[in-house]
């Protein structure tokens, strides 16, 4: 691994100089870059710091960051860092942090380093190659070796006469580079192609200064849009958006299981034989955070046993119903009334008992959430589906969006809101258009179109993008005055009180470039993923990856004989990538992408090292597990799988 | 930092030998690539019948797991004439590197950002010089934030605190004047006469 | 005169390589030029060889066209980016120099400023191409040039015993393409090398100078073998000048070896090129024993 160390300590009479006519001075360091990330600090920091007294300065303190260059981040650690009766202080950084340093700080900063030169920009693996960004790539012409950066005086039309020994006249260290495009244009037999392409100039002009601001001046835009952070996936939704919303055959046998939500699994109310009808509640709930369960055909239960879940894996208890096909409804299943004659705890009531979780992932029972218990200002309805590819939400939006609306109308009634907002990226302008004008009669709801981007769905990132507000650490939205849901509980919810139907059947997304005909279905919950992929025709060839959501947070499956459950967004058949995870090189993507400004890197190196003191000072309690540091690494690291397990770690150290 | 941008088509054209294999990187995940430029491209040679496969992905600089995933599409590198590579110049090299003895196809011209370690495109900039100059300059990099590098003051050129180069950007030097102002220390333009050393990296370039 | 009408005629060439001064006085150089080297048919002046700073190549040329001789200007691409190299070819061609070798340079670090910015803006290749461009009247930007546009012998260098000669041959051929008319050779002291490469070479069909240095002594060729890309000699010439001091001392010896080499390759090659690194008194000498007379 090429270690990119990006700087060293200036000379003593350099620093010397810099240091004469100022005596207090505060240290600032970068932990380094894109080198073996071992968590040991870099020694210059302290090796300043004994330079600096010895010259009889007083240092006030010190810290050590990482990445100093994060602005965001940077900021925050720097903010209450630089003690009063500071003079003056010293960076030891490449001359991004410096800068980044000396634009945030009212005080003269010094560099006490020096960034260390290197040909070209490296990609983002360690190799030796690099790149010069000379806007006229010339690989072409040299067989893919580039006479920019390998060749000293960055030739383009040949070699010099200066090689000796094949090696370089200016640094007998390296390989001339025109040997080496010699040889290997030789071996691909294309020197005649060499020898007739015209003679190469270098153009100076074609880098484009104005160009590039703009795109950074974009892409920092991006980066801080609504909150920090996050990533902008292939979206890939033209696979399924153009496919209606269809009604899945009624399946033969359903598997239900009792546990399709946060908490305690329900408890069985039906045994093998029973008859049930659509709708029957057939688990009961088993604790404050726990949902009941209900029938999603008529017909006869087969079993009530151990079945693979698509989550939780095999063994969980399920329901095994044998479909009638007659869709008798249970004498539950009647209209509640209206909206306006219902209290707030009659709304709860009915939201507890048709087993209305959140559809959106989560799967937290619903109820809950509709006695948030603190005031609140503002219910959030999360139409973004910033997950890439899936298209369910979507549908829901523009097939129910009275429904929808009603939902949120119902929610907001029953925590006493008096603000309602429809959130929905701006990928979706049908579905924006559609909901602006259903609820142009409603004064106290608005929809809200925002700029693409992941996870924009998470109820932290959605508040913080809405409202501008922050949840705690440790705390829920309703510390925020703000309740949010999924358009599909929303409209989950408006279907359990204007017909009582309860949660047995959702939106499902079947996509992903290995399905052979992707589309949206209303399916039954307890529907094998088997009979549904089998359906769209099938998955393509057989290196794929089925998983149950998007591609960011699905989970992915082993075996497909498993139940659609009422969290079921997507069914989605991917290209299996083949990676091996490599060592980390601390370029430190993770920590710019993670919207709760974590640095994800730290968790997989103190869940390697079993440092549960390193984990929890890195607040791993705060991961989401929205998968952006895992999605950016350029090392593979399954870091989702790494903080899921020292998160273990951390609460049984509780 | 690196961004690309697909050459012209007629540049790819005039390169490509009849059946080509198409590896595209999306960038560094974030960083600017022409995708849908480059989708429509390798549709094109789709649909002429001169594409044996294709591998869109990322992080191709990583020999090791790009090594991986080209192993398990060997039969279709070996149907084709070439590799197209759609990438950044790391990407193409490594490519290279990996099919040694099979011509590799730069697709895409590179163009570097500021923010050199890759980590996000910044406002700052580092030109690596390897004598840091930030000490004289209040913290602004003349190399980077000045058209023309200059490491004692400013030149003639600048019209209302804009650049002669570029009249978009705001003169390097006027900013360092008004930052050296705004911390109290004007005295450091008085320093000797700087003259920049560009044999430093002799011993220490990688 | 250009170099090239004489090897038109069939002639072999003779010409000689002189270094500027690192100073203003010029009249030492000028006269030893005009006592040894007033017989051969051009003098080639160096552009800051080694990337050693000295008096401009340019200057000295015009002293010594002024001076009655024939001066061959060499330019390189280190110095100068492709405005001010352009501009110095018209400063040329505005004094009647006619002949020009166009040379990529040696890197900065090598020589007695190695903090200077290498510059290589162009290279030969590029540079030949940029001097055909402005004889058709067009400089490098596509700007058309008023009056009259220059015209030159343009040379280039090839290093014929280097150690990676098929890319030495590539980048000929690449000259070639780009309008070069002559060749002038690293110092060779292996004919068998030059003999093979010619074989090779002659393909282009453009007229080669042999290149030659007088060899001073052992210690000095020694040095070449191990500092001086593309320049070997062997260890039986090491033997000779070493054998007897004060012969080699007094450049018999080398005399006596470079017009051997010359003798050996004359067949094969269009003249000579001699770089007598202050040696220039032997010239004459050498050519007599070399059995080439004065032109």
């Amino acid at each position: 691994m090429e270690n990119y160390t990006k700087y060293r300590l200036k000379s003593s009479e350099e620093l010397s100089d810099a240091l004469a006519g100022t005596d207090n001075i505060f240290v600032i360091a970068c932990n380094k870059c894109f080198k073996e990330f071992t968590g040991e600090e870099e020694p210059e920091c302290g090796e300043f710091e004994a330079f600096a007294e010895a010259q009889g300065k007083d240092v006030t303190g010190a810290v050590r960051v990482d990445f100093l260059c994060n602005k965001v981040q940077t900021l925050r650690k720097l903010r209450d860092a630089v003690p009063a009766g500071t003079e003056s202080v010293f960076v030891i950084s490449c001359g991004l942090g410096i800068q980044t340093v000396a634009d945030m700080l009212p005080l003269p900063v010094f560099a006490a380093s020096d960034s260390i030169p290197c040909r070209g920009h490296h990609g983002m693996a360690l190799t030796p190659k690099a790149c010069d960004a000379c806007a006229q790539c010339y690989l072409n012409v040299t067989g893919g070796i580039c006479p920019v950066v390998d060749c000293s005086k960055s030739l383009l039309n040949g070699q010099c006469g200066g090689a000796k020994d094949g090696k370089c006249e200016a640094d007998p260290s390296r390989d001339c580079a025109w040997e080496q495009i010699q040889r290997r244009l030789e071996k691909l037999g294309r020197l005649e192609e060499f020898r007739d392409q015209p003679v190469q100039l270098r153009d100076y002009s074609k880098v484009d200064h104005k160009r590039i601001t703009e795109y950074v001046n974009a892409i920092r835009e991006k980066r801080l849009d609504g909150f920090y952070g996050g990533v902008h996936p292939a979206e890939h939704k033209e696979m399924s958006e153009h496919a209606d919303l269809v009604r899945f055959p009624e399946p033969d046998v359903v598997v239900i299981p009792l546990s399709m939500h946060t908490g305690k699994p329900a408890e069985p109310l039906v045994k093998a034989g029973d008859r049930v009808r659509v709708g029957q509640k057939i688990g009961e709930q088993a604790g404050f955070i726990s949902a009941p369960v209900h029938a999603s055909v008529s017909g006869t239960v087969l079993a009530v046993e151990p079945r693979r879940h698509p989550v939780l894996g095999s063994g969980v208890l399920s329901v095994v119903i044998q479909n009638d096909k007659l869709g008798t409804l249970d004498e539950s299943v009647r209209p509640h009334g209206d909206i306006e004659e219902l209290s707030r705890s009659e709304i709860v009531e009915i939201v507890k008992d048709k087993g209305i979780v959140g559809m959106g992932g989560a799967s937290f029972p619903a109820y809950v959430k509709l006695q948030p218990g603190k005031p609140i200002d503002a219910v959030l309805l999360n139409g973004c589906e910033c997950e890439p590819m899936l298209t369910a939400d979507h549908k829901v939006l523009l097939h129910c969006a009275d429904d929808v609306i009603y939902g949120l109308r119902l929610i907001m009634k029953a925590v006493g809101a008096p603000r309602g907002v429809i959130v929905v990226e701006d990928n979706k302008p049908d579905a924006i258009a559609l909901l602006r004008e259903k609820t142009a009669a409603y004064e106290n709801i608005e929809v809200m179109a925002v700029r693409t981007k992941y996870p924009q769905g998470a109820e932290k990132m959605l508040i913080k993008r809405v409202l501008g507000r922050s949840v705690p650490s440790g705390g829920l939205p309703a510390d925020a005055g703000a309740v949010v849901s999924n358009v599909s509980s929303s409209k989950a919810i408006a279907d359990a009180v204007r017909t009582g139907m309860p949660l047995i059947e959702r939106v499902v997304c079947v996509t992903g470039e290995r399905v052979r005909t992707p589309g949206n279905y209303i399916v039954k919950v307890g529907t094998s993923f088997r009979e549904i992929l089998d359906f769209c025709g099938g998955v393509v060839g057989d290196d794929v990856t089925v998983k149950m959501g998007g591609p960011m947070m699905g989970v992915p499956q082993t075996e497909l004989d498993v139940p659609v459950i009422k969290a079921a967004n997507g069914i989605i058949a991917l290209e299996a990538d083949h990676t091996e995870a490599q060592a980390c090189i601390k370029c430190g993507r993770c920590a710019d992408v993670c919207p709760m400004e974590l640095s994800p890197l730290y968790f997989a190196k103190y869940v390697e090292t079993g440092s549960l003191q390193g984990l929890k000072e890195q607040n791993i309690m705060d991961c989401m597990e929205c998968r952006c540091c895992e999605y950016i690494c350029s090392s593979k690291i399954p870091l989702v799988t790494k903080i899921r397990e020292g998160k273990a770690a951390v609460r049984g150290m509780k | 930092m690196l961004i690309t941008k697909l050459k012209s088509k007629e540049d790819i054209q005039s390169l490509l030998p009849e059946k080509v294999f198409v590896l595209q990187c999306r960038g560094c995940g974030e960083i600017s690539f022409p995708e849908q430029e480059a989708d429509e491209l390798t549709r094109e040679l789709l649909a002429a019948d001169r594409v044996t496969g294709v591998l869109t992905t990322d992080y191709i600089c990583s020999p090791e797991n790009l090594s991986l995933r080209l192993e398990r599409r060997r039969a279709m590198i070996d149907e084709a004439d070439g590799v197209l590579v759609l990438s950044c110049g790391v990407g193409v090299q490594t490519v290279s590197a990996l099919l040694d003895g099979k011509s590799v196809y730069a697709g895409c011209d590179t163009v570097r950002l500021p923010g050199f370690q890759g980590v996000t495109p910044l406002e700052v900039d580092c030109g690596q010089c390897g004598e840091c100059y930030l000490n004289l300059t209040g913290g602004i990099c003349p190399i980077t934030a000045c058209s023309k590098s200059l490491v004692n003051g400013q030149c003639g050129g600048a019209r209302n605190g804009r650049c002669e180069v570029d009249p978009d950007m705001e003169c390097g030097w006027e900013r360092i004047c008004r930052r050296l102002e705004a911390v109290g220390r004007l005295d450091a333009l008085k320093c000797p006469t700087q003259i920049r050393n560009f044999a430093i990296d002799a011993n220490t370039s990688h | 005169m250009k170099i090239t009408e004489l090897f038109a005629r069939g002639e072999f060439v003779v010409s000689a390589e002189v270094g500027p001064p690192k100073g203003i006085h010029i009249d030492g150089l000028i006269e030893g030029a005009k006592e040894h080297l007033s017989g051969i048919t051009a003098v080639n002046v160096t552009d800051n060889q080694s990337s050693v700073m000295r008096l401009g190549s340019l200057a000295t040329c015009k002293a010594l066209l002024d001076a009655g001789l024939t001066p061959i200007y060499q330019l390189t691409c280190r110095d100068r980016n492709r405005i001010a190299l352009q501009s110095d070819l018209l400063s040329a061609a505005m004094f009647g120099i006619e002949n020009i070798l166009c040379l990529t340079g040696d890197h900065t670090r090598l020589g007695d400023h190695p903090g200077a910015k290498p510059v290589f803006d162009l290279d030969s290749v590029s540079l030949l191409h940029t001097v055909c461009q402005l004889e058709s009247g067009v400089d490098l930007g596509g700007n058309p040039l008023v009056g009259e546009p220059p015209k030159f012998a343009k040379g280039a260098v090839v290093s014929p015993c280097s150690d990676s000669v098929d890319a030495q041959l590539a980048k000929m051929e690449r000259k070639v393409l780009a309008g070069c008319e002559f060749f002038q050779t690293q110092a060779v002291f292996e004919p068998e090398k030059f003999i093979a490469f010619m074989e090779r070479a002659r393909q282009f069909g453009k007229p080669v100078q042999l290149g030659v240095i007088i060899p001073k002594g052992a210690a000095m060729c020694r040095y070449m073998n191990n500092n001086v890309a593309g320049v070997h000699v062997p260890d039986e010439m090491l033997n000779e000048l070493a054998a007897d001091k004060e012969r080699a001392k007094a450049g018999i010896t080398g005399v006596e070896i470079a017009a051997r080499v010359i003798r050996e390759c004359r067949p094969y090659c269009q003249g000579v090129h001699i770089m007598a690194l202050g040696w220039e008194s032997k010239v004459p000498a050498l050519l007599e024993q070399a059995g080439i007379g004065a032109v």
